[in-house]
């Protein structure tokens, strides 16, 4: 069990090494999207870690609830809320960045010391009989959170719950007025600020029709409301090319 | 148990043995968790304070009163991973009790105009015409309730557990909802809101250094239960680095929990921005839960590393008192005030945490139930102190309020003395007995310590009682609302037991000392 063959040293050092890298890409890039595909990579390089150390139920379950459910979930809320989501980057107090890269790098060269001192010479035993007693790793488990952590595993569940208490007190809106009929609706469309009919759609035009490509007016400025909102709030509008607009303007003989 | 065998099922493995009997008021707790939560789904919104309140009410009685029949109870159950003996008991009855307090200082209506403590609906953004609807609607979240069973679970699991793992998630449980209740502040919304941030963003780096130690536990003693930890301590004494860094790890997420010095940053900030009631339930009760895990990991796993965690506790204990004590003094808000205090105390208490005597023990069990009521019943003053925009924080608001409100004044300058330590108070006790556990296991140099941050803490408690009192009352001066009868019992109970415990001592100091020792 103490040998560790070349197969397995190969996967660590790749598997590791990209987790590292994942986690650095994390926490340095400025858009929270890709900091969430780096964490991403972090998470299945770890689920690659795991299996290859004789944990496949880990290593499953990291893949599936954390990539695959938790990453993604945290896409799609990024996706939906959308609105400018870079970090502001200015330090509130004075010299804190440099302190805390200082400390840190103490923390990690004592943690990586300590830990490191404390296993050379360690002998790695049990791993065979911890997933063989039951009959493999996953019975192991199971058989683990029936008996000796029945009442964390039980406990868990009242987390569970405060999260999701939590998650509707804090997030989930209610009315305290009914909800306006389709005639109220109509009517106050007409007789209020708000547009009457359809918003004009996006622009359609050879090179580009995608939803952030805006409609030109008729005096070639384009119009706000044929843009979704948190495309605008996040500054991701196509330019108009007026380059483009003359090119195909005198290629149809038309006259400006 | 064996449901299971009857049925023809057969189980390839021995079911655990779990003491229902032991740990009956956890199990009542969460129950009236899950069925509070689903009267917060199910009943229609007017009725719901009422049945809520009867809920709340009836479990932590029920609790209670169970733990009344098994005083006599000494047992290791679930596994190894829930130990109920004599601190434990003591310490969750405790709880308990305060629980009820700070409960009746949630359930006050009266004192607001516009309602309880509590913004009318947390989601509503600030200032928004949302929150103007639902306050004039009258509009009360109810579901602070079943975030509060939560709370209380948790921490009755907290003292009791005797697995890291269990512990672990014990911490969570108890956590989390404090959170959230932190956030919820009916009036300035938005220092509540950031202080629920600030809590929960530290509260989680806390937790992950916890969980990080016990990784490097397990790593060194291939257990996460803490009797198994200490035997496998004594089994190989030499290579001990996994455990060390380990328990150091362990104790960031639980001095954090304390407030020590220098993990307590969070504390101002929190106990400033939640709602009154809540920083009182929470200063009173997180202390006792967060030190009864703290006791029982430095006791039962970690006793035989005592000469290396008690150079760095000593460093720990005396940063708490000092910086706790000294920054008080420049406090001009009683809430911040009151926060650094909870330091301090927090440092007093570790002083008899390193005693490790049975005596050590005994004296911080009675610090933390004479300052779990003190403080509750201080907080409760404060929420009753207020002026048109809400309760009157600010120091400059208290003066000559003992002229113009003598009773509460006297009672709120009552807590300030015991917290003080002035003796007739149970301050006074709390600190004599932790000071002398001290001194009796060899550590002089570190009461003296604590005897000088206490007298530099007596001059800003003082402080507040001659603003109070020998100041003319101007037209700044707030005044003080009548409560309904909640936050009168609450304050009562508070001023009576601070009252009693420093007169007549007796029957608690036994009750303490009999509680005997964490078991193995």
């Amino acid at each position: 069990m103490t040998e560790v063959n070349l197969g397995e040293e190969i996967v660590f050092w790749i598997s590791g090494g990209l987790a590292v890298l994942g986690a650095l890409g994390m926490i340095l890039s400025k858009k929270a999207v890709h900091s969430a595909l780096w964490v991403a990579l972090t998470m299945i390089n770890l689920a690659i870690l795991y299996i290859a150390n004789s944990a496949p139920f880990l290593g499953m379950v990291q893949v599936i609830v954390y990539t695959g459910a938790v990453m993604m979930l945290f896409l799609f809320v990024l996706m939906v809320v959308g609105v400018d989501s870079s970090d502001s980057l200015i330090e509130t107090l004075k010299g804190q960045r440099l302190v805390s890269i200082v400390l840190a790098i103490g923390l990690a060269i004592l943690l990586i010391a300590g830990v490191g001192a404390g296993l050379t010479d360690v002998v790695p035993v049990g791993l065979e009989e911890a997933n063989g007693v039951d009959g493999g790793n996953v019975e192991g488990i199971a058989r683990l959170l029936f008996t000796d952590y029945l009442i964390a595993f039980e406990v868990t569940s009242a987390l569970l719950i405060t999260a999701a208490l939590g998650a509707m007190v804090l997030a989930h809106r209610e009315r305290w007025l009914p909800r306006a009929s389709q005639a109220e609706l109509s009517r106050s469309r007409f007789l209020g600020a708000g547009h009457p009919g359809n918003l004009p759609s996006s622009g359609t035009y050879a090179r580009h029709n995608a939803v952030d490509t805006p409609a030109l007016l008729p005096d070639g400025s384009p119009s706000e409301l044929s843009i979704p909102g948190p495309l605008v709030a996040r500054g991701d509008v196509r330019p108009i090319d007026h380059h483009d607009v003359d090119q195909i303007e005198s290629l149809g003989g038309g006259t400006k | 148990m064996n449901i299971l065998a009857a049925v023809g099922i057969e189980v390839p493995f021995t079911l655990p043995i779990v003491d229902y009997n032991a740990i009956a008021p956890l199990l009542i707790l969460l129950g009236a968790g899950v069925v509070s939560v689903l009267v917060e789904a199910m009943l229609p919104r007017g009725s719901r304070r009422f049945i809520q309140l009867f809920i709340v009410f009836g479990a932590l009685v029920a609790a209670l009163a169970w733990i009344f029949t098994i005083t006599g109870v000494r047992v290791i159950t679930a596994e190894g991973a829930i130990a109920i003996d004599g601190p434990a008991l003591v310490m969750q009855g405790a709880i308990l009790v305060l629980a009820i307090l700070g409960a009746l200082l949630m359930a006050e209506r009266s004192i607001d105009p516009s309602g309880d403590a509590f913004a009318a609906r947390a989601s509503a953004l600030p200032g928004s015409e949302d929150e103007k609807q639902f306050t004039a609607r009258g509009y009360l979240q109810t579901e602070v309730w079943p975030l509060f069973l939560f709370a209380v679970s948790g921490m009755v699991l907290f003292v009791s557990a005797n697995d890291l793992l269990l512990m672990f998630v014990a911490l969570e449980v108890m956590s989390l909802p404090l959170y959230l209740l932190a956030g919820m502040a009916r009036r300035r919304r938005l220092l509540s809101q950031e202080a629920a941030l600030k809590y929960f963003l530290l509260g989680a780096f806390s937790s992950a250094f916890f969980i990080y130690g016990v990784a490097l536990v397990y790593g060194y003693a291939a257990s996460t239960q803490l009797p198994a930890i200490a035997s496998v301590l004594t089994a190989k004494p030499g290579q001990t680095s996994l455990a060390l860094i380990g328990m150091a790890l362990i104790l960031v997420g639980l001095l954090f929990k304390v407030a020590a010095v220098p993990f307590h940053q969070w504390t101002p900030d929190v106990y400033q921005g939640a709602p009154t009631a809540v920083t009182g339930f929470m200063a009173a009760t997180v202390k006792i839960a967060a030190f009864g895990a703290l006791m029982r990991v430095l006791y039962v796993a970690f006793g035989g590393m005592r000469w290396d965690w008690v150079p760095m506790m000593w460093i720990i204990a005396i940063l708490t008192m000092l910086v706790g004590s000294i920054i008080a003094i420049s406090q001009s808000d009683i809430k911040r005030m009151l926060a650094y205090s909870s330091i301090a105390q927090a440092g007093f208490i570790l002083v008899g945490v390193i005693a490790a005597s049975p005596a050590g023990l005994a004296g911080a069990l009675f610090y933390l139930i004479a300052y779990g009521f003190t403080t509750i019943g201080a907080f409760a003053v404060i929420s009753m102190v207020r002026d048109e925009s809400g309760e009157a924080t600010n120091l400059s608001k208290w003066a000559g309020l003992g002229r113009k409100s003598p009773f509460v004044g006297s009672v709120f300058a009552l807590f300030m003395l015991a917290l003080a330590g002035i003796p007739l108070t149970s301050g006074f006790i709390g600190k004599f007995s932790v000071f002398a556990a001290a001194i009796a296991s060899g550590d002089t140099w570190l009461v003296i310590v604590a005897v000088v941050a206490s007298i530099i803490a007596a001059f800003f408690y003082v402080r507040v009682i001659v603003v109070m009192f020998f100041t003319e009352p101007g037209p700044q001066t707030a005044s003080v609302e009548v409560p309904s009868v909640f936050t009168t019992i609450a304050l009562a109970a508070g001023a009576t037991v601070t009252l009693v415990l420093g007169i007549l001592p007796q029957p608690v100091l036994e009750l303490v000392s009999n509680a005997d020792l964490f078991i193995r």
